[in-house]
């Protein structure tokens, strides 16, 4: 759906009413002074609490606006922030389960280095306002949660598994649930208290914790990155289990290797670095062109400029100066990483403006076209 | 062509040459940040509330007697005419450039940015980001060069019918903004055969459009609102609209027109590498000199030449790369050319009647020469 048809999809009779009259820019301008989270159709929500979960860890709890879509546990949404004056989108998943009152909440751990989860852990107050994208994902909740479960969590692999084992508590926990929950430390465990309350209230909930990284572990801890021995000592009945798996790429491609085969499913989310692929701008590949309007996916040469390498390929993208000056071929990047020809510059931010005619794709793309 | 005036680099020099402007360039775009985004959040709020205080200034003085009505009418029209300059200038134009879409901000991107003026925001970033800024100053390319109603460079052919020029240019001043509005419908092609008057008035429909927005904004719902004092709002926006024609039209005059301003021919483009863009644009291109408030209020054409290497980067970052730019200008011998406002409009004036009579152009060789 075009930008424009979905303004109208989800305008009000009030709004059909002003539109000829006020513009959304003008709208949210004048929106915002009163309430910085009232917009035309821009999906917002301000942070209505802040509380620390463990280390370099918090929770954001938020109130979104009306344009924002209902959410599940268990699936993610596109968070963006103004950093630096750049805005600046990651995906979280949603810890909570939420209710009648609207509220969601992300918890997000800080990386090093990382630009969005640094801003949100340190820098955003309370009151402070953050657009929210579409939810997706697919370890969402069966309609009958029956049978033996398995979560297996790394570090903030936690956050979609923890949003489903409140919703099984919430229901009285119908199923068998084991979660084992890798982190490095012990100070870098989120939501113990409650899990520990949730095992103590549920018979048919336990959970395990491992540490990766502390010299000491605790009797009721296991120690160790994931390996089959360990697996098989804290799951002996993995067979009968159906596993959801969650954490970086590296612990989810290890569980499915050890799991897949053996429990009664699989299914696992791993997050990808959103670093570029292809580091080395002397290297030509080939690299994947997805164009969102009209659906097509192009191979295209990774040296050529993208304006060249689509015009190579029949398409007529929209050029002016072929110099990067005018921005007559600028077109939103949804995803990948592209170099600036003229600069050697990268840019990795989703969602935002390339002009085709100065810029490379370096890894497999998504643009607006 | 007109002016040749400057030494001609060795290639050597202008790639250096080249080099230095790119170098200052890639360091500005690295410090954009916070502080830019702060700026243009600021001339945002500065075209709301002036705008909302002109139009409240306007209808509250149509409820007053005398010169009280006089004294809030004055003040309306003048916070309406300083908002809708500073939108078109500060505001729209920049960000029409793309020179805030590092930012992300979905109401700041130039690709969908539509400005407070008849003409549509499309036709602009065709004429001027592409044509204009691209082929600046090239005779037949350029169509900014007198805008197809004015003949400046000698380069340009004469007709009798230029004996009335000054009289065009103060008309065209008072109408610059429908200039700018039909200025890519080249409505010439109608007259010469070229197009029929129903492809024209198809390719015309989303001009039509925003006319009839603009002309019931500023002449039927605001002064609705005022009831009883529809007419005073009425004349009030009418007078608002053309104080900023006028103006802009003198601001965009001086960053081309002036006397040492330089203009091309065609096969200058040929193989033009990105050092010669650099060089044409210096050449083609006057400043202002003046203060900030200068600087805010002609949208930071004041520094035209600074705009002209550098379009696409935040105009508020002009005034600092200035100084670096006139270093690099006088370490390699080209001419940076600046004054007053009143020098360099002067100089457009002169040659607006110098060259309403014949004129031939200098026989001299073209300084822009290819090495």
């Amino acid at each position: 759906m075009s930008a424009s048809a979905q303004l109208v999809a989800t305008a009000s009779p009030l709004q059909r009413l002003i539109a000829p009259l006020v513009s959304p820019p003008l709208f949210d301008f004048w929106a915002g002074l009163i309430n910085p989270a009232w917009s035309w159709a821009r999906p917002l929500a301000r942070v209505v609490a802040r509380r620390v979960e463990a280390q370099d860890a918090v929770t954001l709890v938020l109130r979104p606006n009306r344009h924002c879509g209902k959410v599940e546990p268990g699936r993610h949404i596109n968070v963006s922030a103004e950093v630096n004056g750049r805005r600046t989108t990651r995906s979280y998943s949603i810890t909570n389960v939420p209710g009648k009152n609207g509220l969601i909440e992300i918890t997000v751990k800080r990386m090093e280095g990382g630009k969005l989860s640094t801003h949100l852990c340190r820098d955003l107050k309370v009151g402070e306002v953050l657009e929210l994208g579409p939810a997706f994902g697919e370890m969402t909740m069966p309609e009958r949660p029956s049978g033996k479960w398995l979560f297996l969590a790394a570090g903030s692999g936690i956050t979609p598994l923890i949003s489903l084992t409140r919703q099984l508590a919430k229901r009285n926990m119908p199923v068998d649930l084991k979660l084992v929950y890798w982190a490095k430390t012990r100070a870098e465990l989120c939501f113990i208290p409650e899990l520990r309350q949730l095992a103590a209230r549920h018979p048919g909930f336990q959970l395990q914790t491992v540490l990766t990284h502390e010299a000491e572990v605790l009797a009721d801890e296991a120690r160790g990155l994931i390996h089959q021995a360990q697996l098989t000592e804290l799951v002996p009945d993995l067979a009968e289990r159906q596993v959801f798996a969650c954490g970086p790429g590296g612990f989810v491609e290890t569980a499915r290797t050890l799991a897949q085969d053996t429990a009664r499913s699989f299914m696992a989310e791993g997050f990808t670095p959103a670093a570029p692929i292809q580091a080395d701008a002397g290297a030509e590949t080939t690299v994947r062109v997805q164009l969102r309007q009209s659906g097509r996916t192009l191979e295209v040469p990774s040296g050529a400029s993208l304006l060249v390498a689509l015009e190579q390929q029949g398409l007529n993208p929209a050029y002016g100066c072929r110099m990067g000056v005018c921005h007559t071929c600028v077109c939103t990047k949804h995803r990948g990483s592209t170099q600036d020809i003229l600069t050697g510059e990268t840019h990795t931010e989703p969602g935002t403006q390339v002009r085709l005619c100065v810029s490379r794709a370096t890894s497999d793309i998504e643009l607006e076209l | 062509m007109s002016k040749p005036q400057q030494r001609n680099l060795s290639p050597d020099e202008l790639a250096r040459f080249g080099a230095e402007i790119d170098a200052l360039r890639a360091r500005t775009v690295a410090d954009l940040g916070a502080r830019d985004a702060r700026y243009i959040r600021n001339v945002v709020k500065a075209v709301r509330f002036i705008n909302i205080g002109g139009r409240a200034a306007l209808m509250a003085g149509a409820f007053l007697p005398g010169m009280w009505l006089v004294g809030m009418w004055i003040l309306g029209v003048a916070m309406l005419s300083v908002a809708k300059i500073l939108e078109n200038m500060e505001l729209g134009h920049n960000v029409m450039h793309g020179q805030f879409d590092w930012m992300g901000d979905p109401h700041l991107q130039g690709k969908t940015y539509e400005w407070d003026i008849v003409g549509t925001s499309d036709n602009w970033r065709k004429t001027h980001n592409f044509r204009h800024h691209t082929y600046t100053n090239v005779h037949g390319m350029d169509d900014d060069v007198g805008y197809g109603v004015l003949r400046l460079f000698p380069e340009q052919s004469w007709s009798p019918a230029r004996l009335f020029q000054p009289l065009y240019a103060i008309i065209f001043a008072l109408l610059f903004q429908w200039g700018v509005a039909v200025q890519d419908l080249r409505i010439g092609r109608y007259f010469l055969g070229r197009i029929s008057a129903k492809d024209l008035a198809k390719q015309a429909a989303p001009t039509g459009r925003k006319i009839r927005r603009q002309l019931i904004k500023d002449y039927l719902i605001f002064p609705l609102l005022a009831g009883p004092g529809f007419w005073t709002v009425f004349a009030g926006n009418f007078v608002a609209n053309g104080i900023r024609n006028i103006w802009t039209y003198t601001v965009i005059f001086c960053g081309h027109f002036t006397a040492d301003v330089e203009t091309f021919p065609k096969s200058i483009v040929k193989n033009e590498t990105r050092a010669h863009w650099y060089l044409r644009q210096i050449r083609g291109s006057s400043n202002l000199s003046g203060g900030f408030l200068l600087n805010v209020m002609t949208g930071n054409l004041s520094h035209q030449i600074e705009h002209h290497l550098f379009p696409d980067v935040p105009a508020n970052r002009y005034a600092e790369m200035a100084p670096h730019v006139r270093d690099i200008c006088a370490r390699y011998g080209i001419h940076y050319n600046t004054g007053s406002m009143t020098r360099q409009f002067s100089q457009v004036i002169w040659r607006i009647l110098r060259h309403s009579l014949p004129s031939r152009p200098a026989q001299l060789e073209p300084s822009l020469a290819k090495q």
